[in-house]
């Protein structure tokens, strides 16, 4: 679907994003992990077209994408935001539906599955980190684009409504669409992601499903299984 | 019980249908996005501040303005004068609306600042820089959005002539909607001026203080100006201060309003070109040189457009009919040489009453300040210092007279013309009005604060 081609990014004289390739396929659920710092929402915000990027390119078909070509393409969610602090969920909701010609179809359906309607009357700025999770969340699975890229969307969220929304990403993606999560807790990559994007220190470490990332690991002469957390910890 | 489940039902019911009635229409996101600036300005504490402050503002240069004409009117038992000292233009209108500067200086910018800095605040912006419109529509909807609030704000204004009217003063049409005209100017610039800031700046705080420097930087231009003359003149003219004046005079120069609108224009651009974060500093920085250097030559195009209208009821930036018909028979180029200091007053006078008037009636006017020192008071002695001299068609004349009338007198004598015979126009007699400004304290003072105060609460309500 799409190709990550040696992403460079620099902050002064730090390094942020040091030629970081991978690719995302279509219908899949990406998860990019790597420990705080690493790169993960640096990564997302140059994909995004939020940040401006030092060098690399996104590549689709074998040509670098656009940026108009890029905003139909995929949607990026960012962690950390209070946007609209004093407008409604419902609100919120409704414009940026407006906004991105959205599919208001599956609105009702996306605000049930989240447990996002007893918030639908409350001000964005009122909500607790979790609320706030769960209805951005909810914004970004009606946006149109086929491609969501959600930054720490299980952060503030406790384990049962983490399981929740696994499921409804689950969900989502088995209905085509792909998604690509931006993840810092390993635990929680395992429960929802296809494969896995391996980042550490600003360098792609690894890229596959946790048997193949297993099988690198152990070509380097460590045995890891299939858990993912000893794969990452053997592989960076 | 029952009726507070009704109610709630109720509540839920009209939220749903307005969900729908928000999706119904999502096919124009220019639409949705100014939907949103008006309810961020709503939501904004700086809006309702400024709304707040425009009643008590206009309301104490309103009365007064009113109680100074009223005594010059006779009020009280005191002498009734005549002439241009009743132009409600100079006496009421000018000082009323520069309450309205004072906003735009000190109030709006923060509003401004809010909505367009309030979005990288929030986070609002790295969505919304997803959508495919052109960051210069963005920052637009947030303008036009500013300079409808700003209307909005000018209301305790159109109360003050409302007011006026009710006392039974004279309302002369054109020359309100000109200073009213120059004051949106001035509040466009401001919201440009603002823009930009708050789009270059990553703090609103930061932007605040920059917008206020510039506003300083250009009372300091006119300043210099004021001692220095020459270029610096020619510039301050196009400073807000200069243009709110121009405007208060009841003179509307076209290059003024070309001037201040590319300058809008051009705020508007560079707010667009810095807010998005996805391009490189780099590209930013190249594009908002390319983008000044086109504003630069089309403003300094607009130097040499001259058309102007006089839109005071007085009369008050023009000849008289049959000097300016005498005057414009006139074809060769005009230069005068005026060994005035720029402070000395019979400079000014020259200026306002007699050069203003002529550069509108003859394109060719070439003026030349001749002075050694800032304010003249020790060139007096010099044998040249006050000596203006004339040259037309190859002949020269030299004039000590800074009136409009001795102006004409040489002016005509090098044309070889007659002086035209005294127009039969009727003269603008002024419309004294000896009446105090009574009610209108508890309009400004009570009436319009208790309004928005009311307002705002019900907003809190309606929209959140």
């Amino acid at each position: 679907m799409l190709q990550v081609h040696n992403f460079t990014k620099r902050y002064g004289r730090i390094a942020a994003l040091s030629d970081v390739s991978f690719s995302v396929r279509e219908g899949e659920v990406l998860g990019l992990i790597g420990p705080n710092g690493s790169g993960k929402t640096t990564l997302f915000e140059c994909m995004g077209g939020v940040l401006p990027l030092d060098g690399g390119a996104l590549v689709r078909d074998g040509r670098a994408v656009s940026g108009r070509e890029r905003a139909s393409m995929l949607f990026y969610l960012p962690d950390q935001i209070v946007p609209w602090p004093a407008q409604t969920v419902r609100w919120a909701i409704a414009f940026t539906l407006g906004l991105f010609g959205g599919r208001a179809a599956l609105r009702d359906q996306v605000v049930r599955e989240l447990d996002v309607e007893p918030l639908l009357d409350a001000t964005i700025g009122s909500l607790s980190k979790g609320q706030r999770k769960r209805a951005l969340l909810a914004i970004g699975l009606l946006m149109p684009h086929p491609l969501l890229l959600a930054d720490e969307p299980f952060e503030g969220l406790d384990l049962r409504q983490s399981r929740d929304v696994a499921r409804t990403l689950r969900s989502y993606a088995s209905a085509g669409r792909t998604m690509f999560l931006s993840i810092h807790q390993i635990r929680d990559a395992g429960r929802v992601c296809d494969r896995f994007v391996l980042l550490s220190g600003g360098r792609a470490r690894g890229e596959g499903t946790i048997r193949e990332l297993a099988a690198m690991a152990a070509a380097r002469g460590t045995s890891a299984g299939d858990d993912l957390e000893e794969v990452f910890l053997a592989l960076t | 019980m029952r009726s507070r489940r009704k109610a709630t039902g109720e509540r839920e019911e009209h939220a749903e249908k307005s969900f729908s009635a928000i999706s119904a229409s999502s096919a124009v996101p220019l639409l949705w996005l100014l939907r949103k600036e008006y309810r961020e300005l709503i939501a904004s504490r700086a809006w309702w501040v400024l709304l707040f402050a425009m009643g008590p503002l206009v309301g104490v240069t309103f009365i007064s303005a009113m109680r100074t004409y009223a005594e010059a009117s006779g009020l009280n038992g005191t002498a009734a004068g005549v002439g241009e000292a009743f132009s409600p233009l100079i006496g009421i209108w000018a000082p009323t609306f520069s309450a309205c500067e004072v906003a735009a200086v000190f109030l709006l910018p923060f509003v401004a600042i809010r909505l367009v800095a309030g979005d990288r605040q929030s986070g609002a912006l790295k969505i919304e820089a997803q959508h495919p419109m052109p960051a210069f529509g963005r920052v637009a909807a947030k303008a036009l959005v500013l300079m409808l609030a700003w209307i909005v704000a000018s209301m305790p204004a159109a109360a003050a002539i409302a007011l006026w009217q009710s006392y039974g003063g004279s309302l002369y049409r054109p020359e309100i909607a000109t200073v009213a005209f120059g004051h949106l100017l001035n509040a466009g610039l401001t919201i440009a001026l603002a823009a930009v800031m708050a789009a270059v700046s990553e703090h609103p705080s930061t932007a605040a203080i920059l917008t206020l420097s510039v506003t300083v930087g250009t009372w300091i231009l006119n300043f210099i100006a004021a001692v220095q003359g020459g270029i610096w003149e020619r510039a301050a003219g196009y400073t807000p201060p200069a243009m709110v004046a121009t405007f208060q005079h009841g003179l509307v120069r076209l290059d003024v309003v070309l001037v201040a609108a590319i300058l809008i224009a051009a705020g508007v651009m560079l707010a667009a070109v810095w807010i998005r974060t996805g391009v490189a500093v780099g590209r930013r920085v190249r594009e908002t040189a390319a983008w000044s250097a086109v504003a630069a030559a089309a403003i300094f195009a607009c130097a040499f457009v001259t058309p102007s209208w006089d839109a005071s009821e007085s009369r008050a930036n023009s000849f008289p009919e049959p000097d300016e018909a005498a005057l414009a028979r006139i074809n060769g180029p005009l230069h005068i040489e005026a060994h005035l200091a720029p402070e000395d007053p019979r400079r000014a006078d020259l200026d306002r009453k007699a050069i203003a008037k002529l550069r509108r009636v003859m394109p060719k006017v070439d003026v030349r300040y001749v002075s050694a020192t800032s304010i003249g008071l020790f060139e007096q002695t010099s044998p040249h210092y006050g000596e203006i001299w004339y040259e037309l068609g190859g002949r020269r004349e030299m004039s000590r007279g800074t009136t409009a009338e001795s102006v004409l007198e040489t002016i005509y004598d090098l044309a070889g013309i007659k002086a035209p015979a005294e127009s039969d126009e009727p003269i603008f007699r002024g419309h004294p009005l000896a009446v105090p400004p009574k009610g209108a304290a508890t309009v400004f003072y009570g009436l319009w604060p208790a309004l928005v105060v009311a307002s705002a609460l019900f907003a809190r309500r309606r929209y959140a």
